[in-house]
């Protein structure tokens, strides 16, 4: 690949794999925590569960928090940091095209995504079992939207926050909140009402809706899938425009 | 612009907040010249050659470089120009040999032989974050050159760099100039750019106080030499006669020590007489005028202003 956009993914690809933040916070930590959160509830269909297996109800939300800490952590430090030293003044002075950044950042947030995906999953399969799809084009639409959708919220962050330290700071203040209370904390039916409250309309939990519901039979969740869709469609523009060299 | 003008600019103006920083510039640039441009901290420099690579919106003026609008035409133009800039890195865990891969379009040349050419062969597999900062404004200026570029801009070329690696780098603008290639040197180390440009334009405050060739400006504003020697016990019409020889301004003695003033001249004048009275003294020291007598006679009409840090952000992202 010798285009503009192929060797920064080129070198990028490198660089993330040489980052022990998303060595750490993308690949091991929704590994781990799954582990320790799918096997608390044990594997009995529980009605706290919408009647599955906990275990399973975790396997298939867990996909959502590996693209929330791409988006919310990974990509807002990474970009803050470029920002911050004048890498991305170096590559605009040095012709690359206007997008080639925005792009190259949006594909390689969508491989690592990808690929830390696909590593949980082969951790579960012995541990806890993959649970059956029953809605495959549902679930095979909202991962790709919600990564694209997360991935342009990360590189908005980025653009945004001055200092790779307030991206990081930034970054952890709301995936957090948004990991325990949209994917992987306890299971709406045990939550106050005044805390569904706040957690239902988290881009985390709609996206976590839009996955985890047709997965498991639970429902087609069209608002959700929607709603990400859009979250897709807006966050990428706003943030292609913000991340032009 | 003229037939064999790189870089034009006409009334380049550009503020941050209330803070003026370029005031009305003008410059002109012409193939295959070396141009320095020089000036106290806070002269507007940097954000000159940041409007002309257009990686800064000037707020008023008419630019053209290599008969591009920078501002409208950015992508056209900027991978014609190589930059060093002044305070930008590369990611840390980069190795230089990646470095290379990632800057080098279908235009490069070889990029082992430049990284060869700049003592950075054993350091190919190091990471950004590894190298000295001698080591990293040697990658910086490989990159520059990378891409065979019509104009190279140079902003602080050798900070940071030991004197022969100064010399090393200061060899190869020298070679860039010999092959044709327009540079755009920004600095304040004046023997730099006494050594390399073949004109400088001198700034302060955001304006361009004078430009000319080295020579010019030092003959304009730096004319005065200064001879200096020890002679026990001179007789008064020794210093006299000193005093009466051509372009000698003024003779001053303090103790043993006397030094004489005046334009050039009095360097041949003075070593004369000195051969004719007799042995020469061993401490005779001889100041020829350079282009920081020249600088420094300059700024002493203009107050430097010291120009706020540029918001960084504003370059990326819609907030030009």
């Amino acid at each position: 690949m010798s285009t503009a956009v192929g060797r920064l993914v080129r070198a990028e690809l490198r660089l993330i794999m040489r980052d022990p933040l998303v060595l750490t916070f993308v690949f091991a930590f929704p590994i781990v925590t799954m582990l320790i959160i799918g096997g608390a509830f044990g594997t009995a269909p529980d009605p706290a569960f919408d009647g599955v297996n906990p275990a399973h109800w975790y396997v298939a939300s867990y996909l959502t928090v590996v693209i929330a800490a791409m988006g919310l952590v990974m990509l807002p430090v990474h970009l803050a940091s470029y920002r911050e030293r004048g890498v991305l003044r170096r590559f605009a002075a040095a012709g690359f095209p206007r997008w080639s950044f925005a792009i190259a950042e949006l594909i390689i947030g969508l491989m690592t995504t990808a690929v830390a995906c696909g590593l949980l999953l082969v951790v579960a399969v012995p541990v806890y079992g993959i649970p059956a799809v029953h809605d495959w084009w549902r679930v095979a639409a909202a991962l790709p939207l919600g990564a694209v959708a997360f991935v342009s919220i990360g590189v908005l962050l980025g653009s945004l926050l001055p200092s790779a330290r307030s991206a990081q700071a930034v970054g952890l203040l709301i995936f957090f909140p948004s990991f325990l209370l949209g994917a992987g904390g306890p299971p709406p039916d045990v939550m106050g009402s005044a805390v569904r409250t706040v957690a239902g309309p988290l881009p985390l939990t709609l996206l976590t809706n839009a996955v985890r519901e047709p997965w498991l039979g639970l429902g087609p969740a069209t608002g959700s899938l929607a709603a990400v869709a859009a979250l897709a469609v807006v966050a990428t523009a706003v943030a292609a425009r913000r991340t032009a060299l | 612009m003229s037939e064999h003008s790189v870089v034009t600019v006409r009334g380049l103006r550009k503020t941050y907040g209330t803070r003026t920083v370029v005031d009305g510039l003008d410059l002109d640039v012409r193939a295959g010249e070396i141009v320095g441009l020089v000036g106290a901290n806070g002269a507007g420099k940097t954000t000159t050659v940041e409007c002309i690579q257009g990686l800064r919106k000037p707020d008023a003026g008419v630019l053209s470089v290599l008969g591009y609008d920078p501002v409208t035409q950015a992508e056209r133009l900027r991978p014609l120009v190589g930059s060093q800039l002044q305070d930008s890195a590369l990611p840390d865990r980069l190795r230089v040999a990646e470095a290379l891969d990632l800057f080098a379009t279908s235009r490069a040349r070889d990029g082992g032989a430049l990284v060869e050419r700049f003592g950075l062969a054993e350091r190919r597999r190091s990471v950004f974050s590894s190298l000295s900062g001698g080591e990293r404004q040697r990658l910086f200026l490989v990159l520059a050159l990378l891409n065979s570029p019509q104009l190279v801009i140079l902003d602080e070329l050798t900070q940071g760099l030991d004197p022969a690696a100064r010399r090393n780098v200061w060899a190869a603008v020298r070679q860039l100039h010999e092959a044709g290639t327009t540079v755009l040197l920004v600095t304040h180390e004046l023997d730099e750019a006494e050594a390399l440009c073949d004109r400088v334009v001198v700034m302060n405050a955001g304006r361009v106080l004078d430009a000319g060739t080295p020579a010019e400006l030092v003959d304009r504003h730096a004319r005065w030499a200064t001879v200096s020697f020890s002679l026990p016990d001179p007789p008064a019409p020794m210093l006299d006669e000193l005093r009466q020889l051509n372009g000698v301004r003024d003779v001053e003695r303090v103790g043993a020590r006397v030094t004489v003033h005046g334009d050039r001249r009095i360097i041949a004048y003075v070593g004369a007489a000195l051969v004719l009275w007799g042995p020469v003294p061993d401490d005779l020291s001889v100041h020829v005028p350079n282009l920081d007598d020249a600088l420094l006679s300059l700024l002493g009409h203009e107050p430097a202003v010291e120009a706020p840090v540029p918001v960084r952000g504003e370059l990326i992202g819609g907030r030009r």
